[in-house]
């Protein structure tokens, strides 16, 4: 059964082949798809300003607000962050983004504000994550703060990065299936 | 499309046919000694069964073969809607591409074109749906108006005055759960309300219940149609039609 599924695919695509003009619709429809949940995702990273207005959340050490697979929404058009706010931040020259909380804020007399972090669920703030030597962080490492989250959808996500070859099957089998029907 | 020519060879063939299938193609050759394997499909799929009319209702315009009639019908397609929407397609593209390859690496300072991009994007985005919302809305191909001066004069004094100032507007309609198809000619371009011709037949007529297609009933019809359309003798508007349950 699966087979002639298969056969079936491979016919269809053979038949769009012989049909330049077919062929190319149904990849501008395809390319339009994929653009669109791009474009969304550009659209969010404006309207928050910040460069991943949606993150997942990956360790436990904020729980029991948020749990390995929360998503959280993120905007960083807020100019001031305050003591309790929930922030993703990253530490310059690092990849990963960490959600923890906000601990404490020094605000100098010039304006220049330090902040200070700690996961809910850690015993010890984040100084020992910062770079050596670095003992606050400061407004720009903020990626924003977090202002809605959905739980457990995440999961997909991680599930994803753990096994790549997940990625590849998902995108592989929604673009065949968009390519060969013909609902455009 | 597939073009299905009386040569063998020449047809699609889906890949679920069984070999006994084959057998009972033969039968159903009466005189040709020529086998036509006749394309099958699963009849619960209402979408490919409205495909599969579609684009031979599309083909029997454009088709070289000749008919039983002893005449092709021979329009050309019209292709530039399609290619405006094309056109579309690929400029809404190309914005997108660009906020998405182009303006990625400094992202704050982009932020300005960012916004342009994406905005661009949703607006090209919104036309092309309300273009196919509201103006392609059923139709299925398009034709240009006649060229050929020996053609026209035919046509002319066939009956119909206009088929070398507009070319034709072929639209299907396939309601779902329902067993009737509906093939409806208009002119294209012209003010509405345009004169059209429209017929509804069951599918049962062109499928049987193993889902095999008669391709040639099913381009006979449509020719049978498209005469009439030549030949001036319109439809009423208040539909004298028993199937029509909306005015046109």
């Amino acid at each position: 059964m699966f087979k002639d599924m298969v056969n079936k695919q491979v016919l269809e695509l053979k038949k769009l082949w012989a049909n330049k003009r077919q062929l190319t619709f149904q990849l501008l429809n395809l390319a339009m798809i994929v653009f669109s949940a791009l474009m969304i995702w550009k659209g969010l990273m404006f309207a928050t300003r910040s460069e991943s207005p949606v993150v997942v959340v990956l360790s436990g050490s904020m729980e029991p607000a948020f749990q390995r697979g929360d998503i959280l929404f993120l905007n960083n058009s807020v100019e001031k962050v305050y003591v309790g706010d929930v922030v993703v931040f990253k530490i310059k020259d690092r990849d990963i983004p960490i959600v923890h909380r906000i601990l404490k804020v020094h605000e100098k007399p010039d304006g220049h504000v330090e902040l200070l972090t700690k996961g809910d669920n850690n015993r010890v703030d984040d100084r020992g994550l910062y770079a050596p030597g670095q003992l606050w962080l400061e407004r720009e490492d903020i990626l924003g703060k977090a202002v809605g989250t959905l739980r457990y959808v995440g999961m997909v996500t991680i599930a994803l990065n753990d096994y790549p070859v997940l990625k590849y099957v998902l995108v592989g089998m929604m673009g065949l299936f968009v390519l060969t029907s013909k609902e455009g | 499309m597939a073009k299905k020519n009386k040569k063998s060879g020449a047809s699609v063939e889906d890949a679920a046919a069984k070999p006994d299938e084959a057998e009972k193609v033969d039968e159903e050759e009466e005189e040709e000694e020529i086998e036509v394997e006749l394309l099958q499909v699963d009849v619960g799929d209402i979408i490919k069964v409205k495909q599969i009319l579609d684009e031979t209702v599309a083909g029997t315009f454009t088709t070289e073969d000749v008919s039983t009639y002893g005449q092709v019908i021979q329009l050309e397609e019209d292709y530039s809607h399609e290619n405006i929407k094309l056109f579309l397609m690929a400029l809404a593209c190309a914005f997108a591409a660009v906020a998405q390859f182009g303006l990625a690496a400094d992202f704050p300072k982009n932020r300005l074109w960012l916004g342009v991009c994406c905005a661009s994007y949703f607006c090209i985005s919104g036309i092309l749906q309300l273009i196919m919302t509201f103006i392609d809305k059923d139709c299925i191909m398009m034709t240009k108006p006649l060229s050929d001066p020996e053609a026209i004069k035919r046509v002319k004094n066939g009956g119909n005055q206009l088929m070398d100032k507009y070319g034709i507007r072929v639209r299907s309609q396939f309601p779902r759960f329902s067993e009737y198809y509906t093939v409806i000619l208009e002119f294209q371009g012209k003010d509405p309300p345009s004169e059209f011709v429209k017929q509804t037949w069951s599918v049962g007529n062109f499928f049987d219940v193993d889902g095999f297609f008669d391709e040639e009933g099913l381009m006979l019809e449509v020719e049978k149609l498209y005469r009439r359309f030549e030949a001036g003798k319109f439809d009423k508007p208040d539909g004298n039609k028993t199937n029509s349950k909306k005015e046109n």
